[in-house]
């Protein structure tokens, strides 16, 4: 258990993170623990369905869940004077959940209508195909969602049995940020996750991705999208490695600090904007590189612009990749870069529930032990760590490119 | 919270809400240029003028002006919604006066060369093209549609209309610049790590040279009334699911009874756990991933609107769900406790927003915005709980008549009606 002092708004925010997401799955219950993640919101024999549902909406909480392939996390932002309410929600549904079947029932109408938004969205659907094609035999391939087939087979039984084994306060960090002393959170925070038992500890999934030995490549052909997409990942060390943080300047110098589509003014002096969307080549372009606790992928997608080719704007980009790896960024750029980074940590701490949710990711990850110890490492990165950490990445036998290309109606 | 204010001699209106303890400042800069103000039959004029602002003034080119921007590490984008076109930002403290500057020079004096608003309106026509076939943007311009006269602004949606986007000159957008590019109206509001006077002597430096380019043009908007019930499918191809807008044209945020129509809002569908429809049909009948109802704010009709993303087998489950929870209401079927659920949760998310410098500096917009007054702030939770349940009745049976209402839907074929 963690927390942070924040005391510019009386408000406080929790996350309960669970080491439980996609890379824990196996094919046929792949989308197991997204499932769970929403049956979670189904109530405890203490608080039936909808009772601390009403009471944090009374609150004006902000409070949601997401899955991803490495963890589970829940979070509240509460009114400080509703911190003890918010606890004894994630407190008891840690071990109480219900998941009865016919609240699985009802519920997996909806699951399968999240995954159907998604599936309208072409550039969802190039990027689960591109992260299955990347890894052959992690289970980063699988993604989050799951599979629509598999997510009709889901049992009431299949799922108890994966929260039991997964939710409990061994399995777990708890982070929270607020309005009130560091020991006063942590106080409460002790009385209310105290008495929980542990469980068996969870040995990590062991299924290391082998070496790739050359580019791979995947499209998509649907005709639910106006505009072609490409997107570029190369194999990324995790996030514990050295060097994450320059791979995070990395991906500022690439894409800029923050994305959007033609209404975003900032990011606009990065590498690829300037390539590719001054150029009229794409509309939008986007650099990532994400924080994972096992090796991932930086990834760059771009929407071409019209009339553009695939093969022309995957060109531009690997000219631009192959350069930022040869030549280190200019004193002028690596000085943007670094001004972007480290703003976009401080706009992020300003906050109370992304300064609690940035310090969960980092323990979760082992990206660091502290905000401060993630600040300094981001703030000593040089040009040349940028360059090196684009010399390693941004290899061949890394590659998988994948192309979404628009069918007529 | 310490809100202090000054208005520069041009008539822009400054807030400054200084919050100790961050690092950082939230900046909104809303101009009275959004749908509302274009020229009638001109829909995404806006939109464009806006965007090429941001490409490039008088004395800095595109690349310069983007250079600055990144050199400091601001967050900033410009967004043309019903009733303003926002710049938002985020800078450190420290940088406020470059970030403000910046702000000023792109606003004040845009080049608008021909190079740049060939490629703003090359990328326009593409996420036009783009959102043809996606199902929210499709079901959002149905409805509008089918709600709004021909001439009325909010009859397209904000990124407009391709054949106005394709036609628009460098000339026009600098008219629309001229005419709707203002001091007078417009609010700027900075929260976070700053001093007032900071504020203030950095907005003046950036601001106070700006003019306005003479009188402010007006026209009469045709009103929008619907007669009965309309509805329309739109069928996109290769889509699995439906995206679905039912709604009803609103009333103007000036409108006494505006706070009274957002907490009918609320009872209704805004939220998933507050709101009756966002409950049932989410929550308990799992018809629906998303579902939420918003009504928007401007000096006309908005759009009132419930969104829904639903398999295509239960889209008339949904719709009709939804329409018998909006009857409970008309009929004054509800009970208390929906009433102050609905307002708990308005009221509640008022204190939660402070927790960022956006969250404030978004808090005392609307305000200053539609000059609700200096108390606003204070005085508008308590113009929450003085809402009545006669009240939520009487506007539901006014702004949202269960029987008369435009349905857009947009995915794959439904199955056939039985």
């Amino acid at each position: 258990m963690h927390a942070l002092e924040a005391r510019h708004a009386p408000v406080v925010s929790l996350w309960v993170w669970y080491h439980v997401g996609g890379r824990n799955e196996v094919p046929g219950t792949t989308g197991m623990s997204h499932f769970l993640e929403h049956m979670l919101f189904k109530g405890t024999p203490k608080h039936p369905k909808g009772d601390l549902d009403k009471l944090l909406a009374r609150y004006g909480a902000l409070w949601n869940a997401f899955t991803s392939e490495d963890v589970t996390c829940y979070f509240e932002t509460v009114p400080a004077e509703r911190y003890p309410v918010a606890l004894d929600l994630e407190a008891d549904r840690m071990r109480n959940a219900l998941i009865t079947v016919e609240e699985t029932e009802a519920e997996r109408n909806v699951i399968v209508s999240e995954r159907e938004g998604l599936e309208n969205d072409p550039s969802f659907l190039l990027g689960e195909q591109l992260q299955a094609v990347a890894f052959a035999r992690h289970p980063y391939a699988q993604g989050v969602i799951g599979s629509k087939d598999e997510i009709k087979l889901m049992t009431r039984d299949g799922l108890y049995a994966h929260y039991r084994r997964h939710y409990a306060p061994n399995n777990a960090y708890f982070i929270v940020a607020g309005d009130a002393s560091a020991e006063e959170l942590l106080d409460r925070a002790s009385a209310a996750f105290g008495p929980l038992d542990a469980e068996v500890p969870i040995e990590p999934p062991k299924a290391p991705e082998p070496p790739q030995y050359g580019e791979k490549r995947v499209i998509v052909r649907r005709a639910g999208g106006a505009l072609p997409i490409i997107q570029i990942g190369h194999k990324a060390p995790r996030a514990s490695d050295p060097r994450a943080p320059a791979l995070s300047a990395l991906a500022v110098a690439l894409g800029g600090a923050t994305a959007g589509g033609g209404e975003a003014a900032s990011g606009r002096s990065s590498r690829l904007y300037r390539a590719l969307v001054d150029t009229g080549l794409a509309t939008t372009v986007d650099a990532s590189f994400q924080l994972m606790k096992d090796p991932y992928l930086f990834v760059v997608e771009a929407h071409l612009g019209p009339g553009v080719t695939h093969d022309r704007v995957e060109r531009v980009v690997l000219d631009e990749l192959e350069k930022v790896a040869r030549t280190t960024l200019t004193t002028d750029e690596f000085g943007r870069v670094r001004r972007q980074m480290l703003s976009a940590s401080a706009f992020m701490t300003d906050t109370v529930t992304w300064r609690a949710f940035r310090f969960g990711q980092l323990l979760a990850t082992g990206a660091a032990a502290s905000l401060g110890e993630w600040y300094d490492r981001l703030a000593a990165v040089t040009a040349e760590d940028v360059r090196a950490a684009a010399e390693s990445v941004f290899q061949e036998k890394g590659r998988v490119v994948g192309w979404f290309v628009p069918e007529p109606s | 919270m310490d809100v202090r204010r000054q208005r520069l001699e041009n008539g822009l209106r400054v807030a400054a809400i200084p919050i100790p303890g961050l690092l950082s400042a939230a900046v909104l800069l809303a101009i009275e240029a959004g749908q509302w103000f274009e020229p009638l039959g001109r829909p995404g004029i806006g939109r464009l003028c806006a965007l090429t602002m941001l490409r490039g003034t008088t004395t800095r080119d595109a690349k310069t002006w983007a250079d600055a921007l990144d050199g400091i590490g601001a967050a900033a984008r410009l967004d043309v919604g019903s009733h303003a076109a926002t710049f938002s930002a985020q800078s450190l403290g420290s940088d406020l006066d470059v970030l403000l500057e910046l702000m000023a020079d792109a606003v004040m004096h845009p080049a608008f060369a021909a190079s740049e608003v060939e490629l703003v309106r090359q990328q326009t026509v593409a996420q036009i093209e783009e959102d043809a076939r996606n199902t929210r943007a499709v079901a959002e311009s149905a409805w509008r549609e089918l709600v709004y006269p021909q001439g009325h602004p909010f009859r397209a949606r904000p990124i407009g209309d391709v054949d106005v986007v394709r036609a628009a000159s460098a000339d026009d957008l600098r008219e629309h610049h001229r005419r709707a590019i203002r001091p007078d109206g417009a609010v700027l509001v900075v929260a976070g790590g700053v001093d007032a006077q900071q504020v203030f002597d950095a907005s003046a430096k950036a601001f106070s040279s700006w003019s306005a380019g003479g009188p402010r043009e007006e026209w009469k908007v045709p009103e929008a009334r619907l007669a009965n019930a309309v509805r329309r499918l739109e069928v996109v191809p290769d889509k699995t699911q439906s995206d679905v807008v039912l709604g009803w044209p609103g009333l103007p945020r000036t409108d006494p009874r505006f706070v009274a129509a957002r907490v009918t809002n609320m009872v209704f569908a805004a939220d998933t756990f507050a709101s009756r429809a966002g409950h049932v049909v989410r929550d308990e009948l799992g018809l629906a991933y998303y579902v939420f109802s918003t009504i928007g704010g401007s000096l006309g009709q908005s759009p009132w609107v419930v969104r829904m993303g639903v398999n295509p087998i239960n889209v008339e489950r949904a719709v009709s769900t939804t329409l018998e929870e909006l009857r409970k209401i008309v009929d004054g079927k509800i009970a208390e406790d929906d009433l102050e659920l609905a307002q708990d949760k308005l009221v509640g998310e008022l204190d939660v927003a402070r927790e960022s410098p956006a969250g404030v500096a978004s808090l005392h917009l609307e305000g200053e915005v539609f000059n609700l007054g200096p108390d606003y702030a204070e005085r508008y939770p308590r113009e929450l709980r003085a809402v009545t349940l006669e009240q939520v009745v009487e506007i539901a049976r006014t702004f949202l008549p269960p029987e008369r209402y435009a349905l857009a839907i947009a995915g794959p074929p439904l199955p056939e009606r039985d």
